[in-house]
């Protein structure tokens, strides 16, 4: 039967889609920037602080250049003015100047003809320092006497970095109300991304002075732009090219820019291709991390469990550099409260400069443990409401139409309390929650008289894309070939959550053509116009609705053409599978098409570019509209904890996530599984711990992440948004102006799963936790 | 010194590699087969893995002159019969296993030890055999579908050609689940 133009879905939400990638990567045929080798390659190597904070006081890379086979050697004199970078805050050195601040801090860099001979070049180098004090913990660092860490201020307050306010009616006056008050203070721990994949960049001099570099960066016009204003070049000179990406998750921004303009100018002095891989204890111990913080917590409530007021106060560890603590901590304030209505609200964040490493993007992006301490806040009123937490949950959670903490009402509606339902009625909450109390009471445990078990909710919501962050577009060129495939260039990027065949999938769909004709170009600045940062999970929602803008106006054109060889007006065009068909009925071939247009001198290739509605955050009064929309979601989570080792196992999680429309279903729950994962690790191992500036952790066997055995099965759904149509009422929502009514996933659905956890750990042990990972049992 | 081995069911002669050399460094620099992967070098991501006479092991912990004379399969041994997918890497996709990818070689190449030597395993069973592979993506889940998923399949058609296991055992395993 005929079908219009993108009436039938046939890509989209389909269970059957797989990765465009996969059988490059499932072969072991795809390359990462590790795997590629050029001729005459040099092998480059970085020189790293091993000290928390000191002046340089002598840094000579001559005798590096004396040793046998080294054919580079670079400091940040090398640099234009020597060197800087960071976006927002430009704090941070491709190579350090005139100051370590953190342990892995990058002093000077090598090439050389073999990894030997590096690592001689590496230890020839004369460097010495005048050690300074060591700020360790974000209560001393605004301390009077405290030493300075930035060269500059950008607060003029030493070593506050940024702060940010919301501002939401009069809580105090509520808070005085006489009603049941918690207060208490969160502290969450740095997270390392850990993605298997290690930072690395290879990089060939050109002809003509320009540089190519792959790299495993995030945001190649990120990288492009960096290099090519410390290296003094035209950014047309130096071309980056993103190959397979190993993961990122958040981490591979800002460590990554400064590894691709430290292996260009390599190149350059060297003339000859260098490429630089970290090794994995130099990667822990160079990269961001998630940033530690602290939240301060008061939630007033009715004693009928109506919440009425929150006030929190949170501090940021941002360690050596900004990165983009500024912005991971405006998006903590802008969910410090959780996902509830609220009739005032007030939140005051500071960001602070340390010698803890340095913090960045994370998934989740500072809502993850903003919402992790909101909802152990939560679960600790509840308790002391004597109210379940799940049904005290589901009393205040924002529903449609209801006003976020900021004030504002959510745009798009809010499919929270059926994500709730959901965990609540699988998990069978209601029975496991009252026989785990009864077992807490008379002290015995459920498998054997040694362990405890109990079960525990957690509920998010997340601002969609980069809010008031920033300008949120993307950008995307389609061209139809000679062998009438379709090439795709889209400026965000893939580092393995899928864009790439969500890309596709929407390509195809929306052009009515096979999903193999696609072809997605890899991302290079020399062909992909620049789309802004692939952060916030933002590719699916922006990049996709920019490829989907892009192929209506291919798939317009054809229709002219079409309806010119059918001899009819365009819209009385019908398609059949990729056919087309006129009045006649008779359907020709989309190559007929194609060629039919290319004869008419139509243009088969377009760009196109789409951007969020703007919004309005008023950062110095901490009022307006920080998102365009909001996901929602729920998890619930069963945990058995041993008495004998006092250690928490995870025996099931329960997950849903208001997804809207599914694009991609298959990669949709990879993301799922994969965050809670990620969440899991956050609860129970994870601890990226600092002593005196000192990373105590920096390989697998000491910093540990979730092992399939750690993982329990997990059974997870997208609350999705009912067709058109069906006559039914949508149970979860769709995302006003996504791609087919898409919203994001991939960062979101790790937020609950370490709350979730640590609300279970409770009702087993009896004891509140107000700290993350959890600490082992001991009776 | 020389190394005489069998990788991937081709005989390989080098002449001369150092005595300390790794397996992984052989394979990746000296043969360029780029497929098996670095994560750690300390034995502790499992990235490195391959097949050495039918077990798993950590290419970065062995040295090369310990395969002599040995069976060496890595992810490019990996194929079906016609030298396209082999069932259990088709598996992998249609059960959207694969990420980012970076584990994926040996993720495949400890399913496949597993596989061989049990052709019944539970989740569990499964979990426990590619507990020494890290993975940052998947959170594993639907890399053991398609290890489980494999399984049955293999186990249905040896079924059907007489080979292994009863229909009974099949069954015991489903009330299990
Ligand atoms: S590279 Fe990690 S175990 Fe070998
Ligand atoms: S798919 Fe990325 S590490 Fe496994």
């Amino acid at each position: 039967m005929a079908t219009p133009i993108g009436a039938s879905p046939t890509y989209v939400g389909n269970p059957s889609l797989q990765n465009v990638d996969g059988a490059d990567k499932i072969t072991g045929r795809a390359r990462y920037v590790g795997d590629m080798t050029v001729p005459g390659m040099l092998v480059g190597k970085v020189l790293r602080s091993a000290v928390p904070h000191a002046r340089i006081v002598e840094l000579d890379v001559t005798p590096a250049l004396a040793v046998a086979g080294v054919r580079a050697a670079i400091t940040h004199r090398d640099f234009v003015d020597n060197g800087p970078f960071g976006w927002p805050v430009r704090d941070a050195f491709v190579l350090a100047y005139r100051k370590v601040r953190y342990v892995g801090d990058p002093i000077a860099a090598v090439a050389a003809d073999t990894a030997e001979a590096a690592q001689a070049g590496i230890e020839a180098i004369r460097v010495t320092y005048e050690l300074l004090p060591v700020i360790s913990d974000m209560a001393a660092a605004l301390d009077p006497g405290a030493p300075q860490i930035p060269e500059v201020s950008p607060t003029g307050k030493g070593n506050l970095c940024a702060t940010h306010l919301l501002r939401n009616g009069d809580p105090d006056s509520l808070l005085a109300g006489g009603q049941v008050i918690l207060e208490a203070t969160y502290s969450l721990p740095h997270q390392e991304h850990a993605y298997l994949e290690t930072e690395g960049a290879l990089a060939i001099p050109e002809p003509g002075g320009g540089v190519t570099v792959y790299a495993n960066c995030q945001s190649p016009h990120i990288a492009r732009d960096t290099a090519a204003l410390v290296l003094g070049l035209e950014p047309s000179l130096v071309r980056v090219i993103q190959p397979f990406v190993g993961g990122a998750f958040g981490g591979k921004d800002d460590i990554v820019y400064q590894t691709t303009a430290q292996v260009a100018k390599l190149a350059l002095l060297a003339g000859r291709p260098v490429r630089l891989v970290l090794s994995r204890p130099e990667s822990m111990a160079a990269s961001y991390k998630r940033e530690s913080m602290k939240s301060r917590i008061t939630l007033a409530a009715d004693s009928d469990g109506t919440l009425r007021a929150a006030k929190v106060a949170i501090t940021v560890d941002s360690g050596a550099y900004a990165s983009m603590s500024p912005m991971t901590a405006w998006r903590a304030t802008m969910h410090a409260a959780g996902a509830y209505r609220y009739q005032a609200v007030h939140v005051d964040t500071q960001v602070l400069y340390t010698n803890n490493g340095y913090s960045g993007a994370f998934r989740g992006f500072g809502n993850t443990p903003a919402s992790a301490a909101a909802e152990l806040a939560i679960d600790e009123l509840a308790e002391r409401l004597g109210r379940d937490p799940l049904e005290f949950r589901l009393q205040n959670c924002l529903r449609s139409g209801d006003c976020t903490m900021t004030g504002v009402r959510t745009p798009g509606g809010a499919g929270l309390a059926a994500c709730l339902e959901w965990v609540r009625d699988r998990s069978d909450w209601a029975t496991k929650r009252a026989a785990y109390d009864e077992q807490r009471a008379v002290g015995a445990g459920v498998d054997s008289r040694r362990s405890r078990r109990g079960i525990g909710v957690a509920c998010y919501f997340h601002g969609s894309g980069l809010g008031g962050e920033g300008v949120d577009f993307a950008t995307a060129r389609l061209a139809v070939d000679a062998d009438y495939g379709i090439t795709l260039t889209a400026g965000l990027t893939d580092f393995g959550q899928g864009s790439r065949t969500v890309f596709s999938l929407l390509a195809a769909e929306t052009l009515g053509v096979r999903m193999d004709r696609i072809r997605v170009l890899r991302p290079d600045t020399q062909t992909a116009l620049d789309s802004g940062p692939t952060v916030a999970s933002r590719a699916s929602i922006v990049g996709g609705n920019a490829v989907r803008v892009t192929a209506q106006k291919i798939g317009h054109v054809l229709t002219l053409a079409a309806a010119d060889l059918l001899g009819c007006a365009p819209e009385r065009i019908l398609r059949s599978g990729e056919a087309y068909i006129g009045p006649a009925e008779d359907p020709i071939s989309f190559e007929a098409v194609v060629d039919h247009a290319r004869t008419m001198g139509l243009q088969l290739s377009a760009d196109g570019r789409w951007q969020v509605r703007p919004i309005e955050w008023d950062f110095e009064r901490g009022t307006g509209e920080p998102y365009f929309a909001y996901v929602f979601g729920a998890q619930v989570a069963e945990v058995e904890v041993s008495a004998v080792t006092g250690r928490t196992r995870v025996l099931k999680i329960w997950a849903a996530h208001d997804a809207g429309t599914i694009l991609y279903p298959k990669g949709a729950l990879g993301q799922m599984y994969g965050g809670i994962a990620q969440g899991l690790g956050y609860a129970l191992m994870e601890d990226f711990r600092f002593e005196a500036g000192m990373p105590q952790a920096l390989d697998f066997d000491r910093y540990r992440i979730p092992r399939a055995m750690d993982i329990p099965d997990i059974e997870g759904t997208y609350i999705q948004m009912l067709p058109v149509g069906t006559g039914q009422p949508p149970v979860g929502t769709g995302q006003p102006g996504g791609p087919y009514g898409a919203k994001n996933l991939a960062e979101p659905v790790m937020i609950a799963t370490a709350p979730a956890i640590a609300n279970a750990f409770a009702q087993a042990t009896g004891r509140r936790v107000r700290s993350m990972p959890l600490p082992l049992w001991n009776g | 010194m020389p190394l005489v081995f069998t990788l991937n069911g081709d005989e390989i002669r080098l002449d001369d590699i150092p005595d300390g050399m790794l397996l992984v460094d052989v394979l990746r620099d000296h043969l360029g087969l780029t497929g098996t992967k670095r994560g750690c070098e300390t034995g502790t991501c499992g990235m490195c893995s391959v097949l050495v006479d039918g077990v798993l092991t950590r290419s970065c912990r062995t040295k090369a002159i310990d395969v002599a004379g040995r069976l060496v399969t890595t992810i490019e041994g990996i194929h079906g019969p016609d030298g396209a997918l082999s069932d259990l890497q088709a598996a992998f996709l249609e059960h959207g296993a694969v990420q980012c990818g970076y584990c994926t070689p040996a993720m495949v190449l400890a399913a496949e030890a597993l596989l061989r030597r049990h052709s019944d395993p539970t989740r569990e069973q499964i979990r426990s055999a590619i507990n020494g592979i890290l993975c940052r993506c998947t959170g594993y889940m639907q890399i053991v579908d398609a290890i489980e998923a494999t399984a049955a399949v293999r186990a249905g058609r040896n079924r059907r050609t007489g080979q292994n296991r009863t229909a009974g055992r099949r069954s015991d395993r489903e009330q299990e689940r």
